[in-house]
């Protein structure tokens, strides 16, 4: 379970994330939706490490991660796969999903490899070529996939559609909220596209201008006409 | 006040006013010290002038360059060779001075400048500082290439072109000035006898007042000076006529000209007795040189600087792109900023040639590209003060470590050493802690005072 | 065309030192984004160490290893102190700063070493071999240099394609933020880096030494001839910099020995002109490593 209690983050004198407090549970998709600027990528990094909050902190089952530098949080078993596909071009398919469990055992890796390329297939037919030869949706694929090297408990999937068609998306979606379900991996998905997140997610959280204005039920969410209306713009 | 700072024509004429005041207080600064200080003073003036235009190429437009020193090479040989081998000017036809050759070497310097600034336009960052480190050790490699023009190894000794001796068509122009003074000093007609027989030989040459734009220009005004120089050369010149030239005032030739040694105890003497020098000191005389070079190209850079150019300069190092789109050509710009760097740099050469006498390889190697660096990030990248500061750094460090050596008594080895270890240190330190250099920090410090009198650039 | 051959064995052993500073060079630019023009400074600095080292014991292969490991410490102090703390936004910072720890690196050892141009006596014969009656410009010191020069490229090339510490600092150089997002300590990576490349280039040092002899200056045109070929070889490309690091090897000693050796500086600025003029980003580059 990850917990965030009423998180901040300022950029000089703007104020990206204000008193954000949220639980993501294992074996569940929680969707952070809200429109461009409403703080989503903001959360992800912040929770990565990658930026400090003013205030505020985040803990994975009760220890305390905010502060902490990203390769530590990702070792405590926080991965994030950032926004836009972000594997390592000049690295093969093999290397990049190896540099995502250095810290881990030989045989552990080779276990999480296996697993990855069960999950995503097409990564085991590539992993001679260097990253920059997959296809978009297969580099997508290869991001989760180095994400999940470091057999993490909790899963931060920044903007996944990006620039992906809808299939693939859906496709790539789907898998990611299965194995929530069969592992108990608890991850959180940011989306701008409110319908494809909602879809596979459980529980939905809606952010506007860093704050979170309502959270729920994702059923409840997709079903609520007036908060479409104003933040999802649908 | 402040509206008129908005005209151009007043700014230009503030900028005149400031570059003559300097000029004249060096140059009574220099008329009042002992040679040895005078000759400080010759070589602050000379990295003065190459460094403005670092200013401009590393402060200004953002790219940093070892190759100034080499381009000072440029400017130094050509200043050797034309005025070592050219009696007359070619295709014009008329007797050859320094001032001519400074103007070659300025050309020199342009054209070297642009065929350099075309490539590095093209490049970026470390890629620029190493094609140009290429250029620093590269081009002075060129003269051993040609042993037989341009002296090989052991470069070419030049003729000391002070008034007495190689620019006597200096003096001819000394010599027209001082009769355009009010005649309130009656000996001067008398007195100047000896140097008039001296040029009646070539009477033609006060036809070179006609290319120096005024009766009154200074003694070693470039010849390459624009239009728009003419304005401040009035400045300068109405200001400062009397004491042009510490080897040609009245002073001066009341004691004869003589004494080229200018080391020797009369002259030492006589330069206390206040702007009329008592003898012709060498020194003083190279002071002049450079300070007046120093002077009449600081007004050219401060007036770049201010300048719409100033600002496309820096608009293009900050954001290329942004730039562009605002429909500046990014290209042109950086070459521009090589070609006037050039151009200082070719000056600054052909000045250092004449105050070692002497033009070599080994004079203008990488140390001096080094140098230059040096100074410009000590005194502040991006402030044509801090280029005056870095140059009185690079002179002072060596002689004020050779103080404290005697004092206490460190090895030759040491001694040597010591100021450029404390360069290498101080640049480092610099860039980490206050990349604004020396006038970065004092402006942060008293940004309000230091607003108007600064250098005008950020 | 014997001339010809042996101009081009003359060049093969300058090639491989020309190439090991190319390949310190590029080592820290694939780490970094950093050009360290002190790299031959740190190099001279550590030869001298290993001259004194073996003015004390007399062994040629104990003071290689001082000055490995010197080199090793000297890269991680430049870039502990040096280089890591300059401010990103200060593009131009980086390059000053790395010339102004050449500037200070060659006046400490003229301090502590002092001025005067050093010998340092090959441990094998520098006497060209004789063969089929005739003496090739090639001694057996000529063949330990390019031994030692593919063994340190071998080894590199292994510790980078087959090792996970190799991994970790490819991928901090690539990209830090990923690589710091799958748990790299990068900031370790990039210093391995800078030690990596400082002791590279103290085995070209001690290489080069009883070629060019050792004084505070000496090694200033290898920084020239190293750029040119880490450049030519695209900054990215160990095997560019070795490449061209031989290439530009030969090229300088056939236009030394069919014109005159003073000519060797401007070649190599032709050869960089050129090459960054028709192709910016290196025979081996790769044009995206520009934008970084």
């Amino acid at each position: 379970m990850l917990t965030v209690t009423d998180l901040s983050v300022t950029y000089g004198a703007v104020r990206a994330l204000s008193g954000v407090s949220l639980s993501v549970p294992p074996g569940e998709v929680t969707a952070v939706i809200g429109a461009n600027g409403a703080g989503k990528s903001t959360l992800m990094r912040t929770l990565a490490g990658l930026v400090k909050p003013a205030s505020g902190s985040a803990s994975l089952n009760g220890v305390t991660i905010t502060g902490r530098k990203p390769e530590d949080i990702v070792r405590m078993g926080v991965a994030l796969v950032p926004e836009g596909r972000s594997t390592i071009p000049d690295l093969t398919v093999e290397e990049n999903l190896r540099l995502g469990g250095l810290w881990r055992s030989r045989v552990e890796r080779m276990a999480s490899q296996e697993e990855v390329f069960n999950l995503f297939p097409i990564l085991g037919e590539r992993k001679g070529l260097r990253a920059d030869t997959l296809s978009g949706g297969e580099r997508q694929q290869l991001a989760i996939g180095r994400a999940l090297m470091s057999e993490p408990r909790c899963l931060l999937l920044d903007e996944p559609s990006l620039g992906l068609a809808p299939l693939i998306v859906t496709q790539i979606l789907e898998l990611v909220s299965r194995l929530a379900r069969d592992s108990g991996l608890a991850v959180l998905l940011v989306e701008q596209n409110a319908v494809t997140a909602l879809r596979v997610a459980t529980t939905g959280v809606v952010l506007n201008l860093g704050e979170v204005v309502q959270s729920g039920s994702a059923e409840a969410i997709r079903s609520d006409e007036q908060l479409r209306h104003a933040y999802l713009g649908y | 006040m402040r509206n008129l700072l908005v005209l151009p024509g007043f700014r230009f004429v503030l900028h005149g006013a400031i570059a003559a005041a300097a000029w004249f207080a060096l140059i009574t600064l220099n008329n009042n010290v002992e040679p040895l200080t005078s000759y400080y003073l010759a070589l602050i003036g000379m990295y003065a002038t190459a460094m403005f235009g670092m200013t401009i190429l590393v402060g200004l437009s953002g790219q940093v360059s070892l190759g100034n020193g080499a381009l000072m090479a440029v400017g130094g040989y050509v200043f050797a060779i034309t005025s070592l081998n050219w009696q007359t000017v070619p295709i014009l036809g008329l007797p050859w001075n320094a001032l001519w050759s400074m103007g070659f070497a300025a050309v020199g310097g342009v054209l070297v400048g642009l065929l350099i600034g075309g490539l590095a336009a093209r490049l970026r960052g470390p890629y620029l500082a190493g094609l140009t480190l290429g250029v620093a050790v590269g081009i002075p490699a060129i003269a051993n290439r040609f042993p037989g023009l341009l002296g090989g190894e052991n470069g070419l000794m030049l003729t000391v072109p002070y008034p007495e001796g190689g620019y006597t068509t200096e003096s001819a122009v000394e010599v027209e000035s001082v009769d355009l003074l009010p005649t309130d000093q009656p000996e001067l007609a008398t007195e100047q006898a000896p140097l008039e027989d001296e040029v009646t030989g070539d009477g033609d040459l006060l036809t070179l007042d006609d290319f120096g734009g005024g009766a009154s220009s200074p003694a070693v005004e470039p010849s390459m000076a624009p239009d728009d120089l003419l304005t401040a050369d009035d400045v300068m010149g109405a200001s400062a006529a009397p004491s042009l030239d510490p080897g040609t005032d009245a002073g001066a030739l009341d004691s004869g000209v003589a004494d080229a040694g200018g080391l020797d105890a009369g002259g030492l003497d006589a330069s206390d007795a206040g702007l009329l020098d008592g003898g012709f000191v060498l020194e003083h005389w190279q002071a002049s040189l450079s300070i007046t070079v120093a002077c009449i190209l600081g007004f050219v850079a401060l007036n770049l600087v201010r300048s719409r150019q100033g600002r496309v300069w820096q608009a293009v190092r900050d954001d290329s792109i942004a730039a562009a789109v605002s429909g500046i050509s990014p290209a042109g710009s950086k070459v521009s900023a090589f070609v006037v760097s050039s151009l200082f740099a070719s000056l600054a050469g052909a000045v250092f040639a004449q105050l070692l006498s002497y033009v070599g390889p080994g004079a203008f190697g990488l140390g001096l590209s080094l140098s230059l660096l040096v100074g410009i990030v000590l005194g502040g990248r991006s402030s044509l003060l801090g280029a005056i500061i870095g140059a009185f750094l690079l002179v002072w460090m060596p002689v004020a470590v050779d103080g404290l050596s005697t004092n206490r008594g460190w090895p030759e080895q040491v001694t040597n050493n010591a100021p450029n270890l404390l360069y290498g240190l101080l640049v480092v330190i610099v860039v980490l802690v206050v990349p604004g250099g020396v006038t970065g920090s004092l402006q942060r410090a008293l940004a309000p005072v230091l607003r108007r009198v600064g250098s005008g650039t950020k | 065309m014997t001339t010809f051959i042996e101009y081009l064995l003359g060049g093969i052993s300058s090639g491989a030192i020309i190439a090991l500073m190319a390949l310190a060079i590029v080592l820290i630019w694939r780490s970094t984004r950093v050009v360290n023009f002190a790299q031959v400074g740190q190099a001279m600095f550590t030869t001298y160490v290993a001259l004194t080292v073996r003015d004390a014991t007399g062994s040629w292969l104990y003071a290689l290893v001082v000055a490995i490991i010197a080199g090793g410490i000297l890269g991680l102090i430049v870039h502990w102190l040096v280089i890591r703390p300059v401010k990103r936004a200060d593009t131009s910072g980086a390059i000053i700063a790395t010339f102004g720890v050449l500037i200070a690196l060659q006046a400490l050892a003229g301090m502590v070493w002092g001025g005067d141009t050093r010998g340092y006596a090959p441990p094998v014969s520098n006497e060209g071999i004789e063969l089929g009656g005739r003496i090739w410009p090639f001694s057996a010191y000529d063949v330990l240099v390019v031994a030692v020069m593919i063994a340190l490229v071998v080894g590199l090339t292994l510790l980078f394609t087959r090792t996970n510490i190799g991994l970790q600092m490819r991928a901090s150089a690539f990209n830090p933020e990923v690589a710091r997002l799958s748990g790299v300590r990068v900031s370790r990576s990039l210093a391995l880096g800078w030690v990596i490349a400082g002791m590279v280039g103290a085995v070209g040092g001690v290489l080069v030494a009883p070629v060019s002899n050792v004084s505070p200056n000496s090694f200033d045109i290898l920084l020239v001839f190293a750029f040119t070929a880490a450049v030519i070889g695209g900054l990215d490309s160990l095997v560019g910099a070795v490449t061209f690091g031989i290439g530009t090897g030969l090229v300088i000693s056939l236009v030394s020995g069919y014109s005159d050796s003073s000519n060797a500086p401007v070649v190599a600025l032709v050869l960089l002109a050129l090459n960054l003029l028709l192709k910016p980003d290196g025979v081996f580059g790769h044009h995206n490593s520009r934008a970084v």
